[in-house]
């Protein structure tokens, strides 16, 4: 089969052998490439060079969206489409619309938080490559995987190989496509 | 927990004694020369006036410490990590309690030997009020009278302190004790003290808000009032502590030991109490708009309008708190940058406690009435403003004397603590 390889997966035993290693093809200038570990390790992100999520971005849209929703659901309702005394108050005040604007703005928040995660994260996604690899096996028991894309712009089946090889990292194994 | 307390691996500087001594006879200096301004103040102002501003200033700063009691109890009672570095300076802080008890007290000794209206009226039977009638004869202060007497204040007030000081002595002692043998039976201490504390400070800070504040109107009615006190206790004394670990790191104290992660969390909680104030200071102004009965309105008419239907000044007091008190801390608080870049969280907790004595002085200061009696509020720019001024600066330098005596007497942070390492290593 002489199709392209969808990457090259790396093995490491111990955490601070793939830290450092992802700091090494971090400085390398890759880009598309992950690490596989069966924990969260604290400080990889900054190692990997994995820049602040852009989910907050979301969350403030869904925000936005979320007030200016409530404001205009009450206005439009209670000033616009059916004009109603209640109590001696003035048709709309922002006082009274503003219990459902901000229950509006949690609720907007909080699906575009977790719509914008699921997006960037490019979920839910029912196959993945390294899935058809055994390494995925150990990868989320007792060892530390990194999985460089070919992808990448820098990819270079034989160049690539040699950094993982000088990172530390163990059966250098090609993934099928 | 591990069974063995740990030991911080960072190095830790031994702390200059002599530095922080200097800078403890500076900050009372400051204080005494605040103190004797509004001192002065009695002689040129009103004393009613020169009273209540000296009530916002030691109120200030005992919301302040409170506040740092209920976090320091907060951090116990969740076994938290991230803050360990920080609940350190908080202890310091809560050494201040037996001094605002000292400075309080001249507001309880002229209401117990002066004229008994001087600073809150109901406690006078004879005072008259609007309408005509006695005090006495009021039916909305004669149903109020079992918990609104001088009795009751005096002993409400003396109690207040009393649980506060021992709970700090508590507190203090057992994280100072862990210093010296790393005994973990001092952090079970703190877990049990915490439990039961919690609920005292509740208590206390709830009475203490309705008998120094709230009962300057005595026949206003809020449920809100006591949390409202506490959010802007939790605030004041977060971005107190945020200023203490600057000026520490400056110091060089906390170089290698406070990392952006610790100031990303505690900007992230003032922004939690920032939307929790704001939640409940709302919650009680639409209640109020809302059932529109003459008991509750006419607190927010003295202070939105004068008599004739204008606006007056502290209608715009009000405006300033609801957008500078929320709106542009809430905004400002988002980025993640503004909270964990020292350059910008930094102005936004010192304009926090700038807001929070605005929101005492407009909660407290508008029952000076202009003829003594039942005029419009004297406005807000007035030479009143000076002595409040003078009162928070001089309890605050009395506050910051007690902090930086009690800075020498323990280690910078608590080494021996046994979830230190997870507090130097704090990680998003």
């Amino acid at each position: 089969m002489a199709a392209k390889p969808y990457g090259l997966i790396a093995t490491f035993e111990t955490t601070p052998d793939v830290y450092h290693a992802a700091e090494k093809v971090r400085d390398a200038g890759y880009k598309n490439w992950d690490c596989i570990t069966p924990f969260p390790i604290h400080g990889l992100d900054g190692a990997m060079g994995v820049k602040r999520s852009n989910v907050p971005k979301f969350s403030l849209c869904g925000g936005l969206l979320g007030f200016t929703t409530g404001m205009s659901l009450i206005y439009w309702t209670s000033a616009v489409n059916y004009p109603l005394v209640v109590g001696g108050k003035p048709y709309f005040s922002p006082l009274y619309a503003f219990p459902v604007s901000y229950e509006l703005t949690i609720l907007f928040t909080a699906f575009a938080t977790i719509g914008g995660m699921f997006f960037l994260n490019r979920l839910p996604m029912h196959y993945h490559p390294v899935l058809k690899s055994d390494k995925i096996v150990s990868g989320m028991d007792d060892k530390f995987h990194i999985v460089i894309e070919s992808s990448d712009p820098k990819f270079n089946l034989a160049h690539t190989k040699a950094l993982l090889e000088q990172a530390g990292g163990k059966d250098i194994q090609e993934l099928e496509a | 927990m591990s069974t063995h307390a740990a030991t911080a691996p960072a190095a830790l500087p031994s702390e200059s004694k002599s530095s922080s001594c200097a800078c403890a006879g500076k900050a009372l200096g400051v204080g005494v020369a605040g103190i004797a301004l509004t001192i002065i103040g009695l002689f040129v102002s009103d004393g009613h006036a020169v009273a209540l501003s000296w009530l916002t200033g030691v109120t200030f700063w005992t919301a302040i410490a409170i506040g740092m009691l209920m976090l320091v109890m907060i951090h116990h009672i969740l076994d938290a990590s991230w803050s360990v570095v920080l609940r350190r300076q908080f202890e310091h802080g809560l050494a201040a309690f037996p001094w605002l008890a000292l400075l309080f007290s001249p507001l309880v000794i002229v209401s117990l030997t002066g004229t008994h209206d001087y600073i809150w009226s109901w406690m006078n039977p004879e005072h008259v009020i609007h309408g005509g009638h006695t005090v006495g004869h009021d039916p909305l202060y004669v149903k109020k009278a079992g918990f609104l007497n001088l009795p009751m204040f005096v002993a409400m007030t003396a109690l207040c302190f009393i649980v506060w000081i021992w709970l700090s002595a508590r507190l203090r002692k057992a994280s100072f004790s862990q210093d010296l043998d790393g005994d973990l039976k001092w952090t079970f201490m703190n877990r049990k003290t915490a439990a039961f504390g919690l609920a005292l400070g509740a208590v206390t800070l709830t009475l203490a808000s309705i008998y120094w504040i709230k009962s300057l109107e005595y026949h206003w009615f809020s449920t809100m009032f006591g949390v409202w006190f506490f959010a802007n206790c939790v605030r004041g004394a977060l971005s107190i502590g945020v200023l203490m670990l600057l000026c520490l790191y400056v110091r060089g104290d906390l170089k290698g030991i406070l990392n952006t992660n610790h100031l990303h969390s505690v900007g992230m909680l003032i922004f939690a109490f920032t939307v929790f104030w704001a939640y409940v200071t709302f919650s009680q102004y639409f209640l109020i708009w809302n059932a529109n009965v003459p008991e509750e309105t006419f607190w927010y008419n003295l202070r939105e309008i004068t008599k004739d239907g204008a606006p007056s000044q502290w209608k715009y007091v009000g405006m300033l708190i609801l957008f500078g008190h929320f709106l542009f801390p809430f905004l400002y608080l988002l980025s993640y940058k503004n909270k964990i870049i020292h350059g910008r969280i930094k102005p936004i907790v010192i304009w926090i406690l700038l807001i929070i004595a605005v929101d005492l002085i407009y909660n407290i200061m508008p029952v000076l009435k202009a003829d003594h009696g039942h005029g419009d509020p004297l406005p807000f720019l007035s030479i009143n403003l000076l002595w409040t001024a003078t009162s928070i600066i001089g309890v605050g330098g009395v506050f910051f004397w007690a902090y930086l005596k009690s800075f020498p007497k323990a280690k910078l942070i608590p080494i021996r603590d046994p979830r230190i390492n997870e507090c130097l290593t704090h990680h998003e």
